[in-house]
């Protein structure tokens, strides 16, 4: 399964679902194909499943999406018994499993290339529904029912190791635009002020 | 802490506008959780790494949470790198209610707190984080009331460090 592929298919069907990103060839790829208000780029390991966590806690009535990395989630492993145990209905998570820390110029086995398997390592926190998908059509289904329905969802996608990212030309929004965006997006679709300024 | 002690810091914290707490408990200060969970205008989060306790705090501050994170002053170290990736980077306002374990005022210091507790000012500075010391309950009202707005003013984490009477 191509990672690309998955996003090329779920960009479309969005609407004002909230996505947290972490870092590696998903952000880019994923801000390549979705341009929108509800999308934050964290830009950094190990916290897009915490932050998506808050978020999910804070607005019960927004549907959350957190994509993650293997190596992200391996880093901060510590989040599957707290996702357990707080089992928010209103998450779905999808870690992109290609097994290697690939990033700009690497490319070295993760743990998942062994005999590490995450979704059964998130069963054994407690996630009741953490399965893993290795082929487009299985993908749009866990998909599709993460934006049709309630309940708590983990998604190991097994993918192949590409390099596709490396060839979108990145983004030139800093990381604070990114977050003043998402914010501002969320205080117009909530009603509320979030960030005070005196301009 | 005393019981009246920790009703009188969680009231505070709530009138100064935060109603989101996560949380790994710790012996000094943990009379503020039952203080905590009395008043219904908390949401309360229980963690396993006070590193993925900045996190989800971040993740209710940007829905507009008035957000803290609750921890022991060694949970500094541990979530030094989300502090500064997410909190300081990204421009998050947080209150860090932090005991501050084996710091010269700590009532119960011991060999085993006391090298956290001479570094852990050194590492706020070192990350940028804003930081301020109570001691006394007759600082409380102030020190939160202009933690919070400062952390509001410089979308940034901001630190109180309880330590003296709080640690008793």
């Amino acid at each position: 399964m191509i990672r690309y592929e998955c996003f090329e298919w779920l960009a479309p069907q969005m609407t004002d679902e909230l996505v947290v990103t972490s870092l590696s060839g998903q952000r880019v790829e994923w801000g390549h194909l979705s341009k929108r208000d509800a999308d934050l780029n964290l830009g950094s390991m190990g916290n897009a499943l915490a932050v998506g966590i808050g978020l999910a806690l804070a607005l019960p009535h927004r549907k959350v999406f957190v994509f993650e990395s293997d190596g992200s989630v391996l880093l901060s492993l510590f989040n599957l018994p707290t996702l357990a145990n707080l089992n928010p209905s209103n998450l779905a998570v999808f870690v992109f499993d290609n097994q290697a820390y690939s990033g700009t110029r690497i490319s070295y086995p993760s743990a998942t290339a062994g005999k590490t398997d995450l979704a059964a390592v998130a069963r054994g926190a407690g996630i009741e529904h953490s399965v893993t998908v290795s082929t487009l059509e299985d993908f749009k289904k866990e998909a599709a029912a993460a934006l049709t329905e309630t309940g708590l969802r983990f998604v190991v996608c097994r993918i192949e190791e590409t390099v596709g990212h490396r060839k979108i030309t990145r983004s030139n929004v800093d990381l604070l635009e990114t977050k003043y965006r998402f914010v501002r997006y969320l205080e117009r679709t909530e009603g509320k002020t979030i960030f005070h300024g005196r301009g | 802490m005393d019981t009246l002690l920790a009703r009188k810091t969680a009231g505070t914290l709530s009138k100064a506008g935060i109603d989101f707490v996560t949380y790994l408990p710790e012996t000094r200060l943990s009379e503020i959780l039952p203080a905590l969970r009395q008043d219904a205008s908390f949401t309360l989060v229980p963690v396993s790494s006070e590193a993925e306790a900045v996190g989800i705090a971040a993740g209710a501050a940007l829905a507009g949470k008035g957000a803290a994170v609750y921890m022991e002053g060694t949970g500094l170290f541990v979530s030094s790198y989300n502090l500064l990736t997410v909190g300081v980077r990204y421009g998050i306002p947080l209150l860090l209610l932090v005991a501050y374990v084996g710091s010269f005022e700590d009532q119960r210091n011991s060999f085993l707190f006391s090298h956290y507790g001479t570094r852990t000012e050194g590492l706020l500075d070192t990350l940028g984080i804003q930081y301020r010391i109570l001691e006394s309950s007759e600082e409380l009202e102030a020190r939160v009331r202009g933690a919070v707005r400062m952390m509001h003013a410089l979308k940034q984490p901001v630190a109180l460090l309880f330590t003296g009477e709080f640690t008793n």
